[in-house]
């Protein structure tokens, strides 16, 4: 390094320790230690200079605006938090709602909630003749297109919910079980339920749904009248019933 | 008794050390940016207020001076952008007088910050950056997207360009090369 690229470097960057620098310096016989000494008193008044007063309580301020914008974050972020979970369980409880409506118009619910009108109906033990049968279901313009099925008890046209329907008790083994069917009621498939004490099934005729229900009857019971009921509504011999 | 402080979190800790730490040279640094005490001010604050946003961003401690520089820079540039301040021509520019009551070191002082005031703003720019922000040439360089040799010419004539203005007090002390 020269002397004239130590005082170009210098003027550049007087506080620079580069070994380089400090080396021509302590070597150099041509005063650019003097020239280092000058550099360093005018830096040493310029950066006294340039330090002008801080305004009192600067620091304090920022920090003040910071903790205010915080907490007014933090409370408009709880604030979206709370609206969010109002929005969430308005939504919970409007879909709640909107399944315990859905479900109180289901024909499972409204099968089951007819029954307490019906319930003496159960206990019926005379068979009834095919002529009267067949008479029950003339109420709801309808002509069976099958044989009626063995010790039937009881039937009657009744309203399930708004529907229309023939309610019928059958007494197979001793053991009750109501067949409900609602001429005209269409239903896209058949499923089994549980509800309130009763297991049931709904299933899906031609003309209408025909819903199967009993209390504590056994599965082979309930088959059969379920069988036995669509061969008589529906004609055939009714062996597409499933199992429960 | 315990601390006072001692539920303040770690991030919010590291930021107030860094504001009592730091908001001072970060003042000046506006000061000589903006040549307004109500706007540097105003940089300061704004710059804090980002830092804080984007303090995960902050490696290390050591980083936080180059930091805080270089976002005070983009905040004046934007400031700049925002108002479309009136251009002045730098004779004309008058320093706020408050911010020069030293009264010990007036007369000297007065000169020199009338000569830094004069600069341009490409030289008084990195000048600032390297007095008060102790930045290297590199991180200068960094900050303002330019070469390091660039940044050193820059500084090397801005202390040519302030040797001349302050005239004889320079020549006196032997200052130009």
């Amino acid at each position: 390094m020269n002397c004239l690229d130590f005082r170009r470097r210098l003027t550049a960057e007087p506080r620079s320790r580069d070994p380089g620098l400090l080396a021509h310096r302590d070597s150099c016989t041509a005063g650019c230690a003097a020239f280092w000494q000058r550099a360093q008193r005018f830096e040493d008044d310029f950066e006294a200079a340039l330090a002008i007063p801080v305004p009192d309580g600067l620091a304090d301020r920022i920090l003040l605006a910071q903790a205010t914008g915080e907490r007014r974050r933090q409370v408009g972020m709880r604030r979206v938090s709370l609206a969010m979970a109002a929005s969430l369980l308005i939504a919970f409880f409007g879909a709640g709602m909107l399944w315990r409506q859905m479900d109180a118009r289901s024909l499972p619910a409204l099968a089951v909630a007819h029954m307490p009108y019906e319930i003496d109906t159960l206990a019926l033990t005379q068979p009834m003749t095919d002529a009267q049968v067949e008479a029950g279901f003339t109420g709801r313009a309808m002509h069976l297109k099958g044989p009626s099925p063995a010790d039937v008890t009881y039937v009657h046209d009744c309203m399930v919910g708004t529907y229309p329907a023939v309610h019928a008790v059958t007494r197979m083994n001793d053991e009750p079980v109501v067949a409900l069917y609602l001429p005209g009621k269409m239903s896209d498939r058949s499923e089994d339920f549980h509800r309130d004490g009763w297991d049931g099934r709904q299933i899906a005729l031609s003309g209408g749904t025909l819903v199967v229900m009993a209390q504590g009857a056994s599965r082979k019971t309930m088959d059969a009248v379920a069988r036995g009921w669509r061969s008589a509504i529906e004609g055939g011999d009714g062996t597409t019933v499933g199992q429960i | 008794m315990p601390p006072v402080n001692k539920d303040v979190n770690p991030k919010q800790r590291q930021y107030e050390a860094m504001v009592r730490a730091l908001s001072a040279d970060l003042y000046r640094f506006a000061y000589w940016l903006s040549r307004s005490e109500t706007v540097a001010q105003d940089l300061v604050q704004e710059t804090f207020l980002r830092a804080w946003k984007n303090l995960d961003a902050l490696r290390d401690a050591e980083s936080a001076r180059p930091w805080l520089f270089t976002i005070l820079r983009r905040e004046h540039a934007r400031l700049f952008e925002r108002k479309r301040f009136d251009t002045v021509e730098l004779d004309e520019t008058v320093a706020e007088d408050t911010a020069f009551a030293s009264p010990e070191r007036s007369g000297s002082d007065a000169q020199v910050r009338d000569a830094m005031l004069r600069l341009p703003d490409k030289y008084r720019e990195p000048l600032a950056m390297q007095v008060i922000g102790g930045m290297s040439c590199d991180e200068i360089a960094a900050a303002t997207d330019q070469q390091p040799g660039a940044v050193m010419t820059q500084l090397f004539r801005a202390r040519q360009r302030l040797k001349d203005l302050l005239g004889g007090r320079a020549a006196a002390e032997g200052g130009r090369t």
